[in-house]
C-alpha cells in the first residue's frame, strides 16, 4: 500500500504562495492608510476580521463602538481647541508611507486647509530617522499652493520657503499675513460704516484701498493704500501711504500746497497716532472742510 | 531443519509485516500532519483576507471622509452594506483621520495643547531649523483670574517674563505664544548655523560665542597671503536668524574697505552665516 502525499504537497505550496501575496497586498494597504494601532482600534480590527471569519471575538461590537465613540469624541475636542489656538484650520490630511525600516520611516503628507481666508494646500514628505537613539526629522520635496490671491506676489517668499523646507516658516508667515489682514478688514469696515457718505470701498473690505470721497466736490478723491508685504525670510510688513487726486484748477488754487504735502504729512501722523486714530483724523477734517 | 526455517522465514515475514505496518502509519501521520497545515494555512489566508477587507473598505471610507470633510452615513451606507461593520468603519476611519490631523498640527509647528489635571493647559511647541525639526518647547499655563505660566523648559535667556507682560497674555494667548515661538525658533535656527560651522567649516575659528547665539566671532584665513580676518556677526534682533551687524577686522586695514570684502559683509547680513562661509570659499576669499 502507497498513498500518494504529492496533492497535499502542491495545496501546501499554493496556499503558501497565496498567503505570502496576501501578506504583501495587506502591507502595502497599511502603508496607505496609517494605522495609529492603539488599543481600542486594535481590538477594532480584530473585531472586524473576527467578524468575517466567523472566529470568537474577544470583546463585543457595542463595548469596542463605545470605547471607539468616546476616544473619537475626546480627539474631536482636542482639534477644535488646537485648531482656535493655531488660528490655522486642516481640513484633510493624507499620509502614505513611501519607506518603513527599523530605523527609518519615509512618510508623504498632503494637507489641506485655511487660515481664515487664505486656502492653503500642502504636500511633502518626512523622513524620521533613527541616529544614536535620537530621531531626526526632516522635511523634503515641500510643495506649496496658496489660492488666495492676496498671497500671490510672494512667490520669492513661497519659493525660498519650498527650496528650504521650511514648513514651520511658511505657517507662522501665513497666521501673521491672514491676522494682518484681519486687521486691515476691520479698520475698512470700521470707516465705511461710520462714513458712509464720504468713504467707499471699490475693491471690497478685503482688498488694499479705501477711498475718500466729498460729494460736493466731484473730481477730488483721498485713496488709502494699506499694503502687506512680505519679505524673503517671512516678515510681513504693512505699507500704508495716502495717495490724493485733484483736479488742475483746484491744484492752483491750493496756494499753501496742502494737498502736495498731504502724502507725507499723513507718514508722520501714522508715526504718531497709529493707523486708526490717522485715519480717523484725516476724516475729520475732510469733512471739517464740506 | 523445516522449523527453524520457517521461524526465520516467519521472522522475516513478520519483520517485514512490521516494517510495512509501520510505513503505513508513518504515511498516515504525514498526511495528518499535511492535512492540519493545510488546515492552519486556510484559517491564515482567511484571515488575511477579511484584514484587507477591511483595510481596504477602511481606506475607501477614509478617502471619502477626507473630501467631504464630515462623516456621513449615508456614503459610508453605498459603500458597504449597510451592516454593523460599515458603522464600525466609519468609526476607525474617523479616528485615524482626526489622529492624523492632530499629528499634521504638531507638523506645522502648531501649539499643541493638553488639559492638565485642574485648571491648567500644557502648550508644546515644535522648533525647526528650514528642513530640520529641534527641541520641542513645553510649557504649563495655570488659567484662572489671573493666568501665569507655572511650569517651563524655555531656556532661560529668553526673556519669558518681558514677554508675559509685553504681549499681555491675559488677553492674547495666541499672541503670546506666536512671539515666544519666534524667540525660540531664532533662537534654534542661530545654534543649528553655529553647528553647521563647526562640522562643515574645518578652516574656520570660532572665536567667541554665547549661550543665545546672539554673538558669533569667527577668524578667517585669506587664501595665499595668510592674513586673518576676524568677522564679528551681532544678532541684535533675537526674533530673527540673520545678523544685524557685521564687522570685518584685519591688520591688512585696507582690507576690510576693499569691494570684494563689502560685498562679503552684506552677503552675511542676508545669508545663513554657514551659506556665506561656502560662498566665501567659492569666491576665494576664504580658505
Amino acid at each position: 500500500m502507497n498513498m500518494n502525499l504529492e496533492p497535499y504537497e502542491a495545496h501546501i505550496k499554493v496556499l503558501q504562495e497565496e498567503i505570502a501575496a496576501l501578506q504583501s497586498q495587506k502591507e502595502k494597504n497599511e502603508r496607505e492608510i496609517t494605522m495609529h494601532l492603539g488599543g481600542s482600534m486594535k481590538n477594532a480590527l480584530l473585531t472586524m476580521a473576527g467578524i468575517e471569519t466567523g472566529a470568537e471575538t474577544r470583546k463585543s461590537l457595542m463595548e469596542i463602538k463605545a470605547q471607539l465613540m468616546t476616544e473619537i469624541e475626546e480627539l474631536e475636542e482636542d482639534l477644535v481647541r488646537q485648531t482656535k489656538m493655531n488660528g490655522i484650520a486642516l481640513i484633510s490630511c493624507s499620509v502614505k508611507t513611501l519607506e518603513k525600516s527599523s530605523s527609518k520611516l519615509v512618510q508623504q503628507y498632503r494637507l489641506a486647509g485655511h487660515c481664515s481666508s487664505l486656502n492653503y494646500q500642502v504636500e511633502f514628505v518626512l523622513s524620521d530617522v533613527q541616529v544614536d537613539a535620537m530621531s531626526e526629522r526632516m522635511i523634503t520635496d515641500l510643495n506649496i499652493i496658496m489660492e488666495a490671491t492676496e498671497f500671490k506676489d510672494f512667490s520669492t517668499f513661497v519659493s525660498r520657503v519650498e527650496d528650504n523646507g521650511d514648513l514651520l516658516l511658511f505657517f507662522r508667515t501665513i497666521r501673521r499675513f491672514s491676522d494682518m489682514c484681519e486687521d486691515r478688514r476691520r479698520t475698512f469696515q470700521h470707516f465705511q460704516e461710520k462714513y458712509p457718505d464720504v468713504i467707499s470701498l471699490p475693491g471690497g473690505c478685503r482688498s488694499e484701498v479705501m477711498l475718500i470721497q466729498v460729494p460736493k466736490l466731484p473730481g477730488c478723491s483721498l485713496t488709502i493704500s494699506w499694503a502687506l508685504e512680505v519679505t524673503d525670510v517671512g516678515e510681513v510688513i504693512p505699507k500704508i501711504d495716502l495717495v490724493t487726486k485733484m483736479p488742475e484748477k483746484a491744484l492752483q488754487m491750493d496756494t499753501r500746497k496742502v494737498m502736495d504735502n498731504a502724502p507725507e504729512s499723513f507718514q508722520s501722523l501714522l508715526k504718531i497716532l497709529g493707523v486708526e486714530a490717522s485715519i480717523e483724523a484725516l476724516v475729520q477734517s475732510v469733512l471739517l472742510n464740506m | 531443519m523445516e522449523e527453524p526455517r520457517k521461524d526465520v522465514l516467519g521472522h522475516l515475514a513478520m519483520l517485514e509485516m512490521k516494517v510495512n505496518h509501520f510505513a503505513v502509519k508513518q504515511q498516515v501521520s504525514c498526511e495528518k500532519e499535511h492535512k492540519a497545515t493545510i488546515q492552519a494555512l486556510l484559517t491564515k489566508r482567511d484571515q488575511l483576507k477579511s484584514e484587507i477587507k477591511t483595510t481596504t473598505s477602511l481606506q475607501k471610507i477614509r478617502t471619502l471622509l477626507d473630501k467631504t470633510g464630515v462623516p456621513c452615513q449615508r456614503d459610508v451606507d453605498d459603500l458597504d452594506d449597510g451592516s454593523e461593520n460599515s458603522q464600525l468603519l466609519l468609526l476607525m476611519a474617523r479616528h485615524t483621520q482626526l489622529k492624523d490631523l492632530l499629528y499634521a498640527h504638531h507638523l506645522i509647528g502648531g501649539y499643541d495643547v493638553l488639559l492638565t489635571e485642574g485648571k491648567g493647559v500644557c502648550v508644546s511647541m515644535a522648533t525647526a531649523y528650514e528642513s530640520l525639526y529641534l527641541e520641542t518647547y513645553n510649557l504649563e499655563v495655570k488659567l484662572g483670574p489671573k493666568i501665569r505660566i507655572s511650569r517651563h523648559n524655555i531656556p532661560p535667556f529668553i526673556p519669558l517674563e518681558m514677554l508675559v507682560k509685553q504681549e499681555n497674555l491675559q488677553t492674547d494667548f495666541s499672541a503670546f505664544l506666536d512671539t515666544l515661538s519666534q524667540y525660540l525658533n531664532a533662537y534654534v535656527g542661530r545654534r543649528q548655523q553655529l553647528n553647521f560651522i563647526k562640522e562643515n567649516h574645518k578652516s574656520v575659528q570660532l572665536m567667541e560665542t554665547n549661550a543665545f547665539c546672539t554673538i558669533l566671532v569667527l577668524m578667517l584665513t585669506v587664501p595665499g597671503k595668510d592674513i586673518a580676518v576676524l568677522c564679528t556677526l551681532e544678532y541684535n534682533n533675537h526674533k530673527r536668524c540673520l545678523p544685524t551687524r557685521v564687522k570685518i577686522e584685519s591688520k591688512d586695514t585696507v582690507l576690510p574697505s576693499s569691494p570684494q570684502w563689502r560685498k562679503n559683509q552684506a552677503l552675511f547680513l542676508e545669508t545663513p552665516v554657514h551659506r556665506a562661509l561656502v560662498t566665501l570659499k567659492k569666491t576665494g576669499s576664504i580658505v
